[in-house]
């Protein structure tokens, strides 16, 4: 049930801004996560698709992901990275992906979120928008700040293509949310691997040393031992396939 | 605030509040075919095409829709024909409930929109947004494929059954060489085993298209929901934060005083009339543990207190401003703890009787036996003992439950509902209502699922209270997550067995120990755990056996009827002891099985101490036998399916590139009840109309089975005509006869036969009615066929002349005949159910590969809707089995009450499924038939284990098969 009380769609990121500065106002990418909370707290809807931020655009080595580009554009553009497409086909049902953004998944820093552990191993940049002006952070600096400062807006995510990648999951089926994955990427020698479902959001982990640092939170899908077995296990399988191996 | 859409084509401007949701504006508009199932977008079932993707309408506020196309099903409804996307569906049987076809075919034409030759990859990917708990999505994706094709201008084959020659005689058992090819055809192709007993039919046993296929597929009004009322008011149910409390006191008055309110009702102001919200017929089971609104709450979730308003929106609203004070009191929720002294009382009350220990919580005490197990165990060869405990799952029905009440212009209550029990729900309504059963008047309409869960009066009182309150109609429809912890489960239980065995195989004993797990209320407690006991200790003969049951009372979300009712549970235990001990004796799984189970002729020798009314320790003076079997075949079509042979291959167990991974082959032998005898009671009317047409009156429920056409293609076999002659109505309390119910698998069996019972009278009249046109004085030669009535030397008549002539002309009358059946047989239908699966050994992650079920319902009256049932079937028991889990955390509080945290299997992740409908020939059943609706829910669970067990060697004991309990037992192995 929405606790919207009050709705904008702004033309101008400069508006957004605007808006979002009054108490209580938030913004409202797709709506899969904001339109689906069930707190009753009233809020103000600051719809973003008047924006226009909805461009995939490449250059040379970088794509650009206008922030409110969806789930589902990006499984069906040619020119994302495979593990990104698949990534983002895994991370929502057909019914939701239509409906989710780039920018609504880096704001809300799921744990599980296998499309981030994706954009994080493809050296994502997120490209915010401030009163101050606009800026950038790489995404994994983002996440573990909990998302952009109040007040600013997630405008772009690029991230870098080429490289070899692997992902590999365990769930309770085929499509579930994974209880822990691993996603990793190879360019120039250099590897980095991305796992879900080990911290408060996807990280970076050092690739000889996955679980360093790592306390899961355990829940009935995996204790706090499991995940980190599975952290190790699944670490070790993306880095044999990158290796060539099985 | 205003929004502008284009809506099926036409530009449109609406008002609505901020708050709306697209779903909300569409439903007010009109379109019925956008459905609720949560307010989450996580069922699909409102999904619609926004600018041409597919999108839930349910998560997207009408503003955000503002400037967009909008497209709903609808937009197809142009003519009075079907589009052939619609057509599509309805030829492939893609529809049991029809409750979210109509997001499948706006999802198709997206797809289609993309690529007109989609892969099955991608049109499994297209409908994983849309959940549904009946088709197992293998119809639906056979449908897309034909769509498909029609959409190319491509011809398409007519869909119907593959017609298999039998592998064996019927009785005796044939190896099944390794390169003996199965039968190749596509996943939603039912296969087809004839047999010689059974003639060829005019209707009976067609692959007929449902006979609601039209109001489905075209996504007319049919549900509870789809039926517009004026100033129909919104309820909401404020529920207990707490397992067990008393309510200390009930502050009201900020709820009452919040404008758009009209009425609040609690413990405070609405009488205390006790009853039991289970059982289905006179006299309900004891104890009457419930009322409508109580002083002490027992769940996290349990009523406290309910509003009706002019939204959903304010009645919510309400609720949250209601102040209540709670005396928390102790919680158990463990079915072994809640019988040890100190565990808190969980009904102390007064006015609750008729429990056996009140003390130790302990409902029923329930015992039978056959012989002496003890004796029989100490003299065995060998003997062994295992225990299994079962979960608690929620059957999730798409459209959840909801209803409709209100006073009528003669100021009866009418309520519309969602139910499979109308007749039980209007009894158990009366006296909590204050009304007598004459008053009320109960109406189902389309259901969208139920499986059990609907087979209660569950929330029916709420509505009536709150119409008879405001005097005005009340709509209560549960939330997904109410859905979850406040309606119904499927009982917790702890099963142990012991099993004597002689040294050549031979089952000397078996004894079945189970306590099972009722929560607060007794609902269906002590007869599922009846039907456990039935069911797990009747597959197999053997002189000795023994049940000895608890039930008992918990804190947990209440259990209820699921379908299978108490047989998945006891199968799953049995079928993986039964495996274990032949693993433990170096026998052949299957081989060891088919040494002890019943055969045609066999004694069901404990059945008749476990039955509805009690158990009973008395010897009978006879004992139900087994009448007809086709396990034999359905054996041997599985093993040929699955390619069994390879359960025993180490190479192909143990696969060289890819070291973590370890498969294995699984098998469960199945049998089940086919309805409940002298308790079932089905009844029919039929009347012949102006032009040879038939009305026939149920009172039967389908919940999207395809009760209504297999009804009324026995109707249409008896009286000579087609299906499409046939007008189904069901069910009305004012309108159609008495029917039970449809639960039990017992619809097609015992509505069934009232139908054909009911069809002969009304033959016997056409055939007297045709003599006499016919100039013939032997009307029992006349025969009726192709909707006319036949002379032995080839002269006729039409139905519609022998209506005129009946209504209209000569000695008129209404031809119409009226019958009910009860019976004194349960025929059991057997299966055979394979499972292959891949076990990661690293990790423990388990991977369904295929099910093969091969099923004995006797003689199938529609192979398309029999298979639909098995498939759809499978998939809950797949779930049951492997993913699906209500976990409450150490109050009592669901933590995953939600599709997602909640896994139920999508599309894109179901494994290969085949189908084989063996028939046999039921002499007790409607032209041959047995029951076919609960069976596929027994054997995946066990099946599943074994094949974990061949893969790896390491033996469940507990569901469902998550990765970390599979990763802990591999340690443990």
């Amino acid at each position: 049930m929405s606790r919207a009380t009050s709705y904008h769609r702004p033309d101008t990121v400069e508006q957004a801004l605007a808006l979002l500065t009054a108490e209580g106002n938030v913004a409202l990418a797709g709506g899969t996560l904001l339109n689906a909370d069930d707190d009753p707290t009233p809020v103000g809807m600051v719809d973003l698709q008047g924006l226009g931020l909805t461009s995939i655009s490449v250059t040379g080595d970088q794509i650009e992901l206008g922030a409110m580009v969806t789930l589902h554009d990006l499984r069906y553009n040619g020119s994302i990275p495979p593990v990104v497409g698949d990534a983002a086909r895994a991370e929502l049902p057909s019914t939701l992906r239509t409906l989710a953004t780039v920018g609504g998944t880096v704001a809300a820093g799921d744990p599980d979120s296998v499309l981030l552990a994706a954009l994080l191993t493809h050296n994502a940049e997120v490209h915010v928008a401030g009163p101050d002006g606009t800026g950038g952070a790489p995404l994994s600096n983002v996440l573990a700040a909990d998302g952009p400062c109040q007040g600013r807006l997630i405008t772009a995510v690029s991230l870098a293509v080429g490289g070899t990648t692997a992902h590999e999951a365990t769930g309770r089926t085929p499509s579930d949310t994974p209880i822990v994955s691993a996603t990793a990427r190879r360019t120039d020698g250099l590897t980095t691997v991305a796992l879900t479902g080990v911290a408060a959001t996807p990280v970076l982990v050092d690739p000889a040393d996955p679980t360093s640092g790592l306390e899961p939170a355990a829940d009935f899908r995996g204790s706090t031992d499991y995940r980190l077995h599975l952290a190790s296990v699944l670490t070790d399988r993306v880095l044999a396939s990158l290796d060539g191996g099985s | 605030m205003q929004v502008s859409l284009r809506l099926n084509g036409a530009d449109r401007t609406f008002r609505c509040a901020v708050h709306d949701t697209l779903l909300t504006l569409l439903r007010r508009e009109g379109m019925a075919s956008v459905r609720f199932g949560s307010t989450s977008g996580e069922t699909g079932a409102a999904a619609v095409l926004i600018d041409g993707a597919l999108a839930s309408a349910d998560i997207v506020l009408a503003a955000q829709a503002d400037g967009h196309e909008v497209t709903t099903l609808e937009s197809l409804n142009t003519e009075r024909g079907l589009h052939p996307l619609q057509e599509a569906f309805t030829a492939t049987g893609a529809m049991q409930s029809g409750y979210s076809v109509g997001a499948m075919i706006l999802g198709t034409i997206a797809l289609l929109e993309h690529d007109p030759d989609p892969s099955e990859a991608d049109i499994r990917d297209m409908l994983s947004g849309i959940l549904d708990r009946e088709t197992a999505y293998v119809k639906p994706v056979a449908a897309i494929r034909r769509a498909a094709a029609l959409m190319r201008g491509d011809d398409v084959a007519v869909f119907e059954p593959l017609v298999l020659e039998p592998m064996t005689d019927g009785v005796n058992a044939v190896e099944v060489a390794p390169d003996d090819p199965a039968p190749v055809a596509p996943p939603a192709v039912p296969r087809l085993v004839p047999s010689p007993d059974v003639p060829e039919m005019a209707v009976v046993g067609k692959p007929e298209v449902k006979v609601d296929a039209v109001r489905l597929v075209k996504g007319n009004p049919a549900f509870t929901a789809d039926y517009e009322m004026r100033d129909l008011l919104h309820a909401k149910v404020l529920r207990s934060p707490h397992a067990h409390a008393r309510i200390t006191s009930i502050d009201d008055s900020d709820a009452r005083s919040l404008p758009g309110v009209h009425a609040v009702i609690h413990h405070g102001n609405t009488a205390r009339v006790k009853y039991a919200s289970g059982g289905q017929s006179y006299p309900n089971p004891k104890p009457h543990d419930q009322v409508s609104f109580d002083d002490v709450v027992r769940h996290v979730g349990d009523r406290v207190a309910a509003v009706a308003a002019d939204t959903p929106e304010i009645a919510a609203e309400a609720c949250r401003l209601i102040q209540v004070s709670y005396d928390v009191l102790p919680a158990v929720f463990d079915e072994l703890e809640t019988r040890l002294d100190g565990a808190p009382v969980i009904h102390a009350e007064e006015d609750t009787t008729d429990i056996a220990d009140r003390e130790h919580n302990i409902v029923h005490r329930l015992h039978a036996h056959r012989g002496d197990v003890e004796a029989a165990l100490a003299a065995a060869d060998h003997v062994y003992e295992q225990t299994f405990r079962v979960h608690q799952v929620q059957p999730c029905p798409i459209e959840p439950h909801i209803s409709v009440a209100w006073l009528d212009s003669d100021e009866r209550m009418v309520v519309r509902t969602a139910t499979q029990v109308p007749f039980h729900t209007r009894r158990m309504l009366a006296p909590l209502i204050g009304m007598e059963i004459k008053d009320i008047r109960v109406i189902k309409p389309r259901i969208g699922g139920g499986f059990g869960a609907k087979q209660e009066m569950l929330i029916e009182d709420i509505a009536a209270h709150l119409a008879i309150a405001t005097h005005r109609p009340v709509q209560l429809e549960l939330t997904r997550a109410e859905e979850f912890f406040a309606s119904r489960t499927r009982h917790p239980q702890t099963i142990t067995y012991r099993t004597g065995v002689a040294s050549d195989g031979t089952l000397v004993a078996q004894d079945m120990t189970l306590v099972g797990n009722t929560g607060p209320y007794g609902a269906h407690g002590f007869t599922v755990q009846i039907v456990s006991g039935l069911r797990g200790l009747t597959s197999y003969n053997c002189d000795n056996k023994a049940f000895n049951c608890d039930v008992v009372y918990t804190n947990i979300p209440v259990p209820g009827a699921y379908r299978g009712y108490g047989a998945p549970q006891a199968l799953f235990a049995l079928e993986s002891h039964m495996e274990d001990i032949a693993d433990d004796l170096g026998l052949d799984p299957i081989g060891f099985r088919r040494q002890n189970w019943v055969k045609v002729g066999d004694e069901m020798n404990i059945a008749p101490h476990l039955g509805e009314g009690g158990t009973s320790d008395e010897e009978f003076d006879e004992y139900p036998t087994v009448e007809s079997s086709g396990i034999e075949e359905c054996v041997a079509q599985g093993m040929r399916a699955i390619s069994w042979h390879r359960r025993n291959d180490p190479d192909w167990r143990a696969p060289a590139d890819r070291p973590h991974i370890r498969r294995g082959l699984g098998f469960a032998f199945c049998m089940h009840g086919t309805a409940i005898p002298f308790l079932d009671m089905g009844g029919a009317s039929i009347k012949l109309n102006d032009d040879g047409s038939f009305n026939l009156l149920v009172g039967a429920t389908d919940l999207g089975t395809g009760a209504d056409t297999v009804l009324a293609q026995i109707a249409a076999e008896v009286l000579g005509v087609r299906l499409n002659d046939i007008i189904i109505y069901s069910s009305d309390t004012d309108m159609t006869p008495f029917d039970t119910g449809a639960y039990a698998s017992s619809t097609t069996y015992i509505s069934g036969t009232a139908v054909k019972k009911a069809a002969e009278v009304v033959a016997v009249r056409l055939r007297e009615r045709a003599a006499m046109l016919l100039e013939v004085d032997t009307p029992g030669s006349i025969e009726l066929r192709d909707r006319r009535a036949w002379t032995p030397d080839g002269r006729s008549v039409t139905l519609e002349e022998v209506a005129l002539d009946s209504l209209h002309l000569n000695e008129q009358e209404q031809i119409m005949g009226t019958a009910s059946h009860v019976s004194p047989d349960c025929p059991p239908p057997f299966a055979a159910q394979f499972v292959e699966a891949e076990v990661d050994i690293q990790t423990g992650q388990v991977t369904v590969v295929s099910m093969v079920m091969a099923v004995d319902c006797g003689v199938t009256i529609n192979p398309i809707t029999a298979s639909g049932q098995v498939e759809g079937g499978m998939l809950q028991a797949l779930g049951y089995a492997h993913c699906e889990e209500i976990v409450l955390d150490d109050e009592g509080t669901m933590v995953n009450p939600s599709f997602g945290p909640y896994r139920i299997y999508t599309a894109d992740e179901m494994p290969h499924t085949e189908v084989f409908l063996v028939q046999t020939m039921e002499e007790t059943g409607p032209f041959g038939a047995k029951a076919v609706a609960e069976i596929p829910k027994d054997g995946v669970a066990p099946a599943l284990r074994n094949a974990i067990a061949n893969a790896t060697g390491a033996r469940m004991h507990d569901l469902p098969f998550t990765p970390e309990r599979v990763h802990r037992a591999l340690n443990d192995a």
